[in-house]
């Protein structure tokens, strides 16, 4: 393998662990929080994706307007699942995993009959390539990375320094005491389900940018962003960062070497091992 | 007693008025039932909506004569079944046919046609099949399985072409999906392009639905290719596909077939997209046959005209005067029929030949219209007469 080569397998898989990282965010930040694993996530990345479409490539608005737009309709979805999915459900983990299936799959086959079978693409905001030593990356994936980074340690100070993201790290402590604490779970549920919602539209918009738009489009990220959570620790924000990177790095190692059909089975067979070593993941706590 | 004899006459008038009626009904009653095993929902919709459009409106047609056979006079119904794109609902699909005395099946998707061709054989049903698939769909163990379009077969006729047009080829790669359609599509591309004088410097497999392509794309680029054909590839796949090469600095050329110019344009981009070939794609319509039928689906449900529509268009219509000629509505007897048939259609003189590869004549044999784009618009480009003696 020449030097270029492994630069290009390199650059290739930060920028796809990345662009996972911060789908797997979203998830991470619900189950860390409310212990539902949400698989509607892909859906919200999917519809914000064509919010963003519709709103700036057919209608003319603005990117940097349609883009908050496009994350208002994902939070506000993202609430509807919270308020009339899971909580009926008393966020019961098995319950709201079944129920999270089907609602994923009636949305995407809605999304089939309502925005039609052709893909579609959202023009980039960076066109043009660059080249990094001897290797190729397109301008618009280097900024794709740097807004994932920006967005991971945003949530991270979010996290850690906001009132709402003290609260929401109380109830992921020990939601009892936080209620004691006057911390009114429903609202830090509906922030977690906003700030999750945000992110799969951000990640919505991004990948729409570099892959297209179709109704399918947020299953494949959903699935690797399932074995990121898994791996670095359902709930760990460090773990997803880390796993994210790592399954990236990956793939890209492997389908350059050996092939796409490999990708997604040492992925699991990484997930795999795992589970064996470290059932709750390389940073994760138990359910 | 003038009031009854009217109510008698009335009466007679009326009875004889519904046995007419009954009469008309029974004739028109003898329907031949096409199923079609499509995708109308899943990632392959667009395909299947598309071809659902033209098997109907071809149907409707047809049905303004008829089908004469002696004494009777038949009609064509199509009847839909979605099969999603997925194999198992496909052989659902087709039992569920096969059951309701359906004996005249179109299918889509080699996935979805291979698995079930044993099943409509068997059951001495016609299957036309929209597919690539090679001898899995096309040989004298399958005397009743049609291919109406040629898919890898046309490797046959643009590789000897290629090499006239562009001699400064010489090194070709090979980009696939790892299933059916991809394996035969790179088994006859590779063999046709060496046949013609290329070399053959790699041979790579993707899944279908992949996300990135700059893996798949950079393993391909340290073959150091001068020409890349993405085979059976289809949709964002190839889209994508291309748009990673170019921005992995390629240059060279690109072919991609089976295309939806809107889409591959849209998402591989102008700059992505430009020069590449589109194979047995006609972007603009050249004949009047072809400029009526992209009318009157503008007319009808309004751009972009979908070039899928092409393919399935004249397979019913072929069906139709293979039962005239045949004078027969038995699949085993119109099969016959059809492998004798000359049809002047959409693309010019269409047969099913290729006994020479496959020992029978069931694979759609036809002239090959090409595409490129140019100027970010994909453009007519020339049209690849079928080979001879094939």
């Amino acid at each position: 393998m020449t030097a270029t080569l492994a630069l290009q397998i390199g650059i290739t898989g930060l920028v796809m662990g990345l662009i996972y990282m911060l789908i797997a965010l979203g998830v991470t930040l619900i189950f860390g929080i409310m212990r539902v694993v949400n698989f509607v996530h892909g859906e919200l990345v999917m519809l914000s994706a064509f919010a963003v479409y519709y709103l700036s490539a057919e209608w003319g608005i603005n990117f940097w307007l349609a883009l908050p737009l496009a994350m208002l309709v994902s939070a506000f979805t993202g609430i509807l699942c919270q308020k009339f999915l899971f909580r009926p459900l008393r966020y019961d983990i098995l319950n709201c995993f079944i129920i999270g299936i089907g609602a994923s799959f009636a949305i995407r086959s809605g999304s089939w009959a309502l925005f039609g079978p052709e893909p579609r693409a959202i023009p980039a905001l960076v066109p043009g390539v660059m080249r990094i030593g001897g290797a190729f990356v397109s301008q618009q994936r280097v900024f794709t990375a740097a807004v994932c980074v920006v967005l991971a340690v945003a949530l991270f100070l979010f996290l850690q320094y906001t009132r709402p993201g003290k609260a929401m790290r109380a109830v992921e402590q020990d939601p009892e005491a936080a209620l004691l604490m006057g911390i009114n779970i429903e609202n830090v549920y509906v922030t977690v389900f906003v700030v999750s919602g945000a992110l799969a539209a951000v990640g919505g918009a991004l990948l729409g940018m570099l892959f297209g738009v179709d109704p399918e489009m947020g299953a494949e990220p959903l699935l690797k962003s399932f074995i990121i959570v898994q791996i670095g620790g359902m709930g760990s924000i460090l773990g997803t960062v880390i796993a994210g990177l790592f399954i990236g790095m990956s793939d890209s190692i492997t389908e350059t070497t050996l092939g796409g059909e490999l990708a997604f089975i040492i992925d699991f067979a990484i997930l795999m091992l795992i589970l064996i070593v470290r059932p709750k993941g390389l940073f994760g706590y138990d359910v | 007693m003038l009031i009854g004899r009217r109510s008698i006459a009335g009466l007679a008038v009326g009875l004889a008025y519904t046995g007419l009626s009954s009469r008309a009904a029974f004739a028109a009653d003898k329907e031949i039932v096409v199923g079609a095993n499509v995708p109308m929902s899943g990632p392959a919709a667009s395909g299947g909506i598309a071809a659902e459009r033209a098997l109907t409106h071809a149907t409707e047609i047809i049905n303004k004569e008829g089908i004469q056979i002696g004494p009777d006079r038949y009609t064509l119904k199509i009847a839909i079944y979605d099969n999603k794109y997925i194999p198992a609902e496909s052989v659902t699909n087709a039992e569920k046919m096969l059951s309701e005395g359906i004996r005249y099946i179109y299918s889509i998707g080699s996935g979805n046609s291979v698995p079930i061709v044993d099943k409509t054989n068997a059951a001495k049903a016609l299957q036309f099949s929209f597919a690539s698939g090679k001898d899995h769909l096309t040989g004298p163990n399958l005397p009743l399985s049609f291919r109406s379009v040629p898919t890898n077969e046309t490797a046959y006729a643009i590789y000897p072409w290629l090499k006239t047009a562009y001699p400064n080829v010489k090194r070709v790669a090979h980009v696939n999906p790892s299933d059916e359609a991809g394996f035969t599509e790179s088994e006859d591309r590779r063999a046709q392009a060496e046949k013609a004088g290329f070399t053959n410097v790699a041979n790579e497999y993707f899944k279908r639905g992949a996300t990135d392509f700059y893996p798949t794309a950079t393993r391909v680029l340290t073959s150091n290719p001068d020409f890349i054909d993405f085979g059976g590839s289809i949709g964002r796949d190839q889209a994508l596909g291309v748009k990673a090469l170019r921005e992995l600095g390629y240059k060279g050329m690109i072919m991609v077939g089976y295309v939806d110019p809107k889409t591959f344009l849209e998402i591989a981009g102008p700059e992505g997209a430009e020069g590449a070939l589109l194979s047995n794609t006609l972007i603009e319509p050249q004949t009047q046959v072809q400029k009526d039928l992209v009318d009157w689906y503008i007319k009808k449900y309004g751009p972009p005209f979908s070039a899928v529509l092409y393919d399935s268009w004249d397979p019913i219509f072929m069906l139709a005067e293979a039962m005239r000629k045949a004078q027969s509505i038995d699949p085993v007897v119109v099969a016959e029929s059809l492998r004798s048939l000359e049809w002047a259609g959409l693309f010019g003189t269409m047969k099913y030949g290729m006994k020479s590869v496959y020992k029978i004549d069931c694979s759609m044999t036809r002239d090959i219209p090409m595409g490129v784009v140019k100027g970010g618009k994909s453009t007519y480009l020339t049209t690849i007469p079928w080979p001879k003696g094939l």
